[in-house]
């Protein structure tokens, strides 16, 4: 007849913990239950369970963050959208890597809505900044560029409602670019590209195709810098 | 290691607290983290405060109000509700014994 102990001493096995260890820990057990007189299922439960929580306390703890990480990047034109959306499906941003990637994280178990805000980070100012938003709930979450970037659980203004009960599954794609930021990559081709075309001579001489094109880089480089601090002020 | 263990343990006790700041009246969110904070007990974020709140809210041990503040979009504040109080008189005398008896097999093992 296969007692409890035995069977444990199996499933320990099969679990992967090494004959000696095995030994070791039914030994022990073995002699507890003799000496309490108790009956091993009582004491410790059933065998498949315990053993689960033998092998489960062996086994090295996992993050639950990692098992759920997702990052995803998107361009300064769509990324508070892209929050938002995600931030409605539950995703937590813990931080944004040094590719400008957003890194976050939803709970498995209690997965819950979450909001997001861009500020642009004044010249010292991000602790003052912080400061502000902090008794709104706020938290900083990441920094790219000059701007910062802060979450803040939806519950804090609706409670249990920000709860997901069937949140969906990560999304396969983790690149989210606007049809603006490919219209400005166009733009800036071209600028590049324009002059050099303009400047080449007929003859194919290749010197003037390329002085032309350190001309263009130099207007491209102008406009998209330009246009990005017009567009940090219109769009704090 | 250390960080992990006292993050083991708040779990087991943070609705407690979280009860425990609303005694004196009700409160909100981050005034609630910056009490728990100050008790020494580091920063309690939103992702692990909120959820709590919400099954205090849930369980009927407290009550939530959201009111639009003059400056702000808003706060909800959160109220002990009688259940609450009940609650954390039983469930913090169990806590209070259970420390008592940690204590005491601590202080066995040579630690003061």
């Amino acid at each position: 007849m296969i007692t409890y102990l035995d069977e444990l001493k199996a499933l320990l096995r099969e679990g992967g913990v090494p004959a000696e260890q095995v030994e070791a820990t039914v030994s022990d057990l073995a002699a507890y239950v003799a000496e309490t007189g108790a009956d091993p299922e009582e004491e410790f439960g059933p065998v498949g369970d315990f053993a689960g929580q033998l092998l489960t306390a062996r086994a090295p703890e996992a993050d639950p963050a990692d098992a759920t990480e997702w990052r995803w990047t998107a361009d300064i034109f769509a990324d508070r959208q892209t929050l938002a959306r995600f931030g409605d499906q539950g995703w937590e941003i813990d931080r944004i890597d040094h590719l400008g990637r957003f890194v976050s994280h939803r709970d498995p178990e209690r997965p819950q809505r979450w909001e997001y805000r861009r500020e642009l980070v004044p010249p010292g100012g991000g602790r003052a900044l912080a400061a502000r938003l902090a008794p709104e709930g706020w938290e900083p979450c990441g920094t790219w560029m000059y701007y910062r970037y802060f979450k803040r659980p939806r519950a804090a203004s609706v409670g249990p409602a920000a709860q997901l009960d069937s949140p969906p599954a990560a999304p396969r794609s983790s690149v989210f670019f606007s049809r603006r930021f490919y219209l400005l990559m166009a733009v800036a081709l071209l600028a590049l590209v324009a002059p050099g075309l303009v400047l080449a001579p007929s003859d194919g001489d290749g010197a003037g195709f390329f002085a032309g094109m350190a001309v263009g880089a130099c207007v491209a480089i102008a406009a998209l810098a330009s246009m990005w601090f017009w567009m940090a002020r219109r769009r704090p | 290691m250390a960080t992990d263990r006292r993050a083991s343990w708040l779990k087991g006790v943070l609705d407690l607290l979280v009860l425990a700041t609303l005694t004196e009246g009700e409160n909100y969110g981050y005034e609630i983290a910056k009490m728990l904070a100050g008790s020494g007990l580091g920063q309690i974020r939103g992702g692990t405060l909120y959820p709590v709140l919400n099954r205090l809210e849930e369980a009927g041990l407290v009550s939530a109000e959201f009111r639009v503040t003059e400056r702000g979009p808003g706060r909800r504040y959160y109220r002990l509700t009688e259940q609450g109080r009940q609650t954390l008189a039983e469930q913090g005398r169990l806590w209070l014994a259970f420390d008592e008896s940690v204590r005491t097999v601590l202080a066995s093992g040579g630690l003061k």
